[in-house]
Formats: structure tokens, C-alpha cells, sequence
């Protein structure tokens, strides 16, 4: 790793080692700042000329971490202090908070950054357990049971994509020797002398694995609890990063594979899952009653349209997935901060108690609403310049029958979210509610999601352009 | 078939196998939590011992020190713990059943016998513990500790399950890749920890409403 990667690291982490050192008043600013500076960190160490420069795969996936930490910080920052009383416990609370909250962007950037595949599984192991730690900060019987659930889930298929690294590692013990360091640039260099059996068995395992880690269905059961009864940076930080975490080990693998024994066979398991997390998450967006559990059922949706751009293989359409990933990191992000503010007014997470959000809040209900419509894939937001190149590249490609399937399901999903978000956003609130931001700290940091996907829809920059290019060759290469 | 006859090192290492597997299998025969943890701490014995083989036989002391550490928390500490823990609630807590006893077990068999044939149409690698039985054995215990979670759907067992599958997954990391990080070990263990701390909570939570601990008195994450 460069000396850039490794400040990467250090800043969350420095972050998180002085906020449990520190009072909280001065830990809050400290996260917001840490947020800022790791944020343009990162993204000079995926567009930096720094040696040794960053593998194409692990440079773009570093960005949505900086895209979601940059605007987490800042919202932490105002959030624990919203979120907490001013007596001892609420100290507690918030240095807890700010503890986890720091570390767990440090464990998020860690994972694109590191190339020996144990330590994928390590550092994916320990954002589990902070994430896991965050949402039972909440308190309530809910988020204990979420928890609960998100740890066994989470774990178990974290033992299941472990066992695909083991499977790897014993297949690549013949060629590179039985104490070998388990890079997976090393295994991409021997792919076609491995056991193609054990290579495809090592791909199944590591997608149900790794994929509950990035709510693919049906191993998606954990998520919409997680998403829903965390606190609201940290559904951010699980939606817009962790999802694509798992994606970039599930990435490697398939790289790997696509190498050892050609690109068919992940590209049908991508279709698979794809679809039947498109269907999933489309279908449930109908009908949920609760505001931030229908941003989770989005998530899946979207990474379910994420799957199916690589499973169609086209180089058209695995740019639109890599650009996809970016955007719902941007997207989501904000529709979590701003749905967090509309919690926060309401009291409630009930969508029907919710009405008259852009009167209330005139700047973050106006961010929710577009927010939804651009996870609805409306244009001029980056979602819809994503999408469309996956279903263009699907029906270029020669699947066109999917290609279809997939447009209809948007379709789905597009009413399901388009209608919450009228119905949240429009209209008069049923009893008198504050009506005012208060403070303009959380829209600040809503703002960084909003630019950037209102930017990727109009215009993507010649550099990021080339990254996802390069990005893509480095996993769709076959033997 | 094997073609050769099997030396002592050998038949030992198979039969370490086969019990971790038995004591997994036995999981499915005890209705209270105690017997649960004390199956627990047996498997736990038996990797501690495998894991330090290994080690000895020429693939590094960071395995031994692994499995001190493995034999002081699995086999000694946490289970002593989580029996502390339970002693006045285990008389109250029932372990649903939802497939009788010897359903179940042949339910396990049969995945046995899956992870059996999955490990076979592999050529994977000579050395290791027991090379025709390591992939084999870690996925009969991650699949039965799978079905032991479905079958028994209450909370404390679950959590025992996932203990047990973990034991499955630290075998299959000290024979299939000794050559591993020592991280991977001590994560392993860190998750051990989080799950007897869910255990812990639990068993609180039990304790103070008097509810029992099944799964289906947390219904409010739905869909």
C-alpha cells in the first residue's frame, strides 16, 4: 500500500482513537472534519499519481466511501447531539457513537484497499460487528432484535464466503505452494491452473456468502431490519458502502473466475440473483408503511439492477453497474439523512403519519423528494444514466428477453417510490408541526450526495470515465 | 477408494473428524441449554487439539498459540460462563422442535453425505490435517449447524448453533490453509466473543420479562 492508502486509513482511525479520548463536544467537530479530509483523501488515492498507484477495481470502489463518509461525518456530527439527552448517559452515547461511527468508515475503507483475500474476509467480519454494535445503540427492542439478526445472518454468510477463501486457498496450494499469501492478483495470475471445479465452487460460495453481506435476495432477509431500526447515519454508511464492499470481494472472486473457467457461469448466478432481488425489492417497495424500511427495499432493488449490468456482460452495461454502485452510494446517502430529519420531526418512521414534509422541512423534505426520484430513476439523476446503459447494454448484448423483464420491474419500483414520496412530501401536515430547518448542518451534508448524483446525471468526467473502464476489464477477462 | 493402507497419523486424524462431526450431529438429541454448551465445549476440546497438531506437525506455532487461546476461551471460560448464565433460566427456556429427533438427525446424515460428495469431485490438495475429510468435515458442520439453527428455532440455541459452525469454520481454516493470517484465527475467536455477548443479552432480556426465548417473540421486523 502507498503512503496515501495508509493515511486512508489513519484518519478514521485517528478519528476514532481520540473521540474515545475525548469529550464528545470535541469529538463532533473532530468526526465531521475527519469525514472532510478522508473524503479528499481517498479520492486522491483513486485519481492520484501516488506509487504504487491502485488497482483500477479498488480505486473506484474507494470513492463510494468517500462519498458516504465525507457526508456522514458531518451529519453524525449534528445527529448524536440531536439524537442524546445532556447528562452522563447521553455523554456516553455520544462518544460510543463517534467511536464506532469512525471506526467503522476506517474498517469500510480498509476493504477496497487490501489485495490478500483473508484479509477481505477480516476486515468485512469487523465492519459486521461495529455495524452491528451501532444499531443496538438505538436502545430499543427493535434495533436489539435487528442486532440480533444482523449479526447471525451477517455471520453466517460471512462463514460461508470464508469458506469459499478456504476452498481458493486449497486450490491454489498446489501451484502456489501450501503456505502462500492468499493476493488475489497472485490467483488471477495462475487462474487457468487451477482446479476449474474447485474455482466454480469457490464463486458459488463466495456469491451467497459475500452477497448476503450485499442484500442480495433470498439471502437479503437481515437488511431492510438493519437499514430500518439503525440510526440514520449509520443506515447511510451500511447502504451506500457496505453493500458495495461485499460487491468488490464478490468482484474479485469473479474475476478470478471469469479468468479460470470463462464469464458464463457468473453471469447466470449474477441473473439469478439480480432478478430475484429486482422482484424483491420492487415488489415490496408497494407496500411498506415505514419511511426508512422503504429505502432498504430500494436498496436491494438497486443491487439487484447492479447484478443483472454484470450479468449482461457488455461492456456498456458493466460501466452502467460500476456507475451504478456510485450512484446509489450518493443517492442513498441522502435519502437516509433527509428521511432521518423527517423521523426526527414527525416522531415517526410511519409513511402515513408523514404528510407536508417539504412544508415542514423546506430544504431537507425538498432533498427527500428528489432524493426518491432520483432513486426512482427519474432524469437528469445519475441512477438514470446508469440504468440506461445496463438495459442498453442488455438489449445490445443479446439479452434482450432479461433486458425487458428487468425495464418492467423498474418500472415497479419507480411507482412504489414516486407514490411514498408524494404522499410524504406533498400536502398539509394532519397536526401542526414545527415548520423550519432549525439548523442547516444535516442539509449541508445531504448536499454532497445531491451533487454528486445530480453531476453523474449530466456529465461523468473523463477520469472517472477511464477508472470504470479500467475498473470493468479488471474482473470480465476470460481465459 | 484410497489406495494405500492408512497409517496411525491418519486414521487418528479421520477419527477426529468423525467425532467433530458426531458431536454436532449429537446437538440434535439434547432438549436443554446446559447439554448444549457442554456439546459445545466438547467440540471446542477437540479443534483446540486439532488446530494444535497441525501446528506441532511442522505448520507453525502461531497455530499452537491459536490453539491455547482457542482451549482457554471455547473449551474453559465462555462455556463456563454461559452455564453460569443460564442456571436459573434453563428450566424455563423450551427448545422447540420442529422435526422430531431422529428426523433430524438423518436430516444431518443426508447433508453429511452431501458435503461428502460436494468435497470429493475436488482434487484438493495433499497435506493438511486429514486431506480427504478437511472440506468434507467443515461443511458437514456448517451445514448441520445450519439445520440445527432451522430446526430449533429459539434464540439461545441459535446462538449455540453459530458457535458450532464457527467451530467448523476455524477447522476448515487450520487444515485447508494453515498458511493463513493468524488474524483470521483471533477474528474467528473476536466472533465467538460477540456471539456469547448476543447470548448474554439474551438471557437477560429472558430474565427480566420471563418470556421465553423463542425467535417467534421477536415479530416486529417484518417484511
Amino acid at each position: 500500500m502507498s503512503w496515501l492508502s495508509w493515511l486512508v486509513l489513519a484518519i478514521p482511525g485517528a478519528a476514532a482513537i481520540v473521540s474515545f479520548l475525548v469529550p464528545s463536544r470535541f469529538g463532533r467537530p473532530l468526526t465531521a472534519v475527519a469525514g472532510i479530509a478522508g473524503a479528499a483523501v481517498m479520492i486522491w488515492d483513486a485519481f492520484g499519481n501516488v506509487e504504487p498507484r491502485l488497482d483500477p477495481l479498488s480505486a473506484l470502489f474507494l470513492l463510494p466511501v468517500a462519498i458516504v463518509y465525507g457526508a456522514a461525518g458531518v451529519y453524525t456530527a449534528w445527529y448524536v447531539k440531536a439524537e442524546s439527552r445532556d447528562d452522563p448517559a447521553g455523554e456516553r452515547y455520544r462518544r460510543e457513537f463517534l467511536v464506532l461511527t469512525n471506526g467503522f468508515a476506517c474498517a469500510e475503507a480498509l476493504v477496497p484497499l487490501l489485495s490478500n483475500m483473508a484479509g477481505l474476509w477480516v476486515a468485512l467480519e469487523t465492519t459486521t460487528i461495529l455495524a452491528a454494535l451501532l444499531v443496538r445503540l438505538q436502545g430499543t427492542d427493535a434495533a436489539l432484535e435487528a442486532a440480533w439478526k444482523y449479526i447471525l445472518i451477517a455471520s453466517c454468510g460471512l462463514a460461508i464466503g470464508l469458506i469459499g477463501v478456504l476452498v481458493l486457498y486449497a486450490a491454489a496450494a498446489p501451484v502456489l505452494g501450501a503456505h502462500h499469501v492468499p493476493e488475489w492478483s497472485a490467483y488471477l495470475a495462475v487462474a487457468q491452473r487451477l482446479d476449474p471445479d474447485a474455482v466454480r465452487l469457490a464463486f458459488i460460495l463466495a456469491l451467497i456468502g459475500f452477497g448476503t453481506k450485499m442484500g442480495l435476495a433470498p439471502m437479503h432477509t437481515w437488511l431492510p431490519d438493519a437499514h430500518g431500526a439503525g440510526p440514520t447515519p449509520t443506515s447511510a454508511m451500511l447502504s451506500g458502502v457496505l453493500l458495495s464492499d461485499a460487491l468488490y470481494v464478490i468482484l474479485r472472486f469473479a474475476g478470478i473466475t471469469n479468468a479460470a473457467v470463462g464469464a458464463t457461469m457468473s453471469h447466470r448466478l449474477f441473473v439469478i440473483v439480480g432478478l430475484l432481488s429486482l422482484l424483491i425489492g420492487a415488489f415490496f417497495l408497494l407496500r411498506q408503511h415505514d419511511i426508512k424500511r422503504m429505502l432498504a427495499y430500494s436498496s436491494i432493488e438497486h443491487m439487484g439492477v447492479v447484478a443483472i449490468g454484470l450479468a449482461f456482460g457488455a461492456p456498456l452495461a458493466i460501466a452502467g453497474a460500476l456507475l451504478h454502485v456510485l450512484n446509489h452510494a450518493a443517492s442513498k446517502s441522502l435519502a437516509f439523512f433527509a428521511a432521518g430529519r423527517l423521523v426526527e420531526r414527525f416522531g415517526t418512521r410511519e409513511i402515513a403519519a408523514i404528510r407536508g414534509g417539504v412544508q415542514a422541512l423546506p430544504v431537507s423534505g425538498a432533498l427527500f423528494a428528489l432524493a426518491g426520484l432520483a432513486l426512482a430513476g427519474f432524469p437528469p439523476f445519475g441512477i438514470f444514466r446508469s440504468e440506461i446503459m445496463i438495459l442498453a447494454g442488455g438489449f445490445g448484448g443479446g439479452s434482450a428477453w432479461i433486458a425487458g423483464i428487468v425495464a418492467a420491474l423498474l418500472a415497479v419500483a419507480f411507482a412504489g417510490l414516486v407514490r411514498w414520496v408524494t404522499v410524504t412530501s406533498t400536502g398539509n401536515a394532519a397536526e401542526p408541526i414545527e415548520v423550519g430547518e432549525r439548523t442547516y448542518v444535516p442539509a449541508a451534508a445531504m448536499l454532497v450526495g445531491f451533487v454528486v448524483v445530480l453531476g453523474l446525471g449530466l456529465v461523468v468526467p473523463a477520469p472517472l470515465g477511464t477508472l470504470i473502464a479500467r475498473a470493468g476489464q479488471t474482473f470480465e477477462r476470460s481465459p | 477408494m484410497m489406495s494405500h493402507a492408512l497409517t496411525f497419523a491418519e486414521a487418528a486424524a479421520g477419527s477426529a473428524a468423525v467425532a467433530l462431526i458426531l458431536t454436532q450431529l449429537a446437538l440434535f438429541r439434547s432438549v436443554v441449554i446446559p447439554e448444549l454448551i457442554t456439546l459445545y465445549a466438547v467440540q471446542s476440546a477437540l479443534v483446540a487439539a486439532i488446530c494444535a497438531v497441525v501446528g506441532i506437525t511442522g505448520h507453525g506455532w502461531d497455530l499452537v498459540v491459536l490453539a491455547l487461546l482457542t482451549a482457554a476461551f471455547k473449551v474453559i471460560v465462555l462455556p463456563a460462563y454461559m452455564l453460569r448464565l443460564v442456571r436459573g433460566v434453563s428450566g424455563r427456556v423450551e427448545l422447540p422442535v420442529r422435526v422430531n429427533v431422529t428426523l433430524s438427525i438423518l436430516m444431518a446424515a443426508a447433508l453429511t453425505g452431501v458435503a461428502m460428495l460436494t468435497a470429493s469431485r475436488l482434487p484438493l490438495p495433499a497435506g493438511g490435517f486429514s486431506p480427504r475429510a478437511d472440506l468434507a468435515t467443515t461443511l458437514a458442520i456448517v451445514f448441520i449447524g445450519f439445520l440445527f439453527a432451522i430446526l430449533r428455532p429459539n434464540a439461545l440455541a441459535q446462538v449455540i448453533a453459530f458457535l458450532t459452525l464457527e467451530n467448523g469454520l476455524f477447522f476448515g481454516t487450520v487444515t485447508l490453509a494453515p498458511g493463513l493470517p493468524f488474524v483470521v484465527g483471533v477474528l474467528l475467536l473476536i466472533d465467538v466473543l460477540i456471539a456469547v455477548v448476543v447470548f448474554a443479552v439474551l438471557v437477560r432480556i429472558l430474565i427480566e420479562r420471563r418470556a421465553t426465548a423463542s425467535i417467534e417473540a421477536f415479530s416486529e421486523l417484518r417484511g
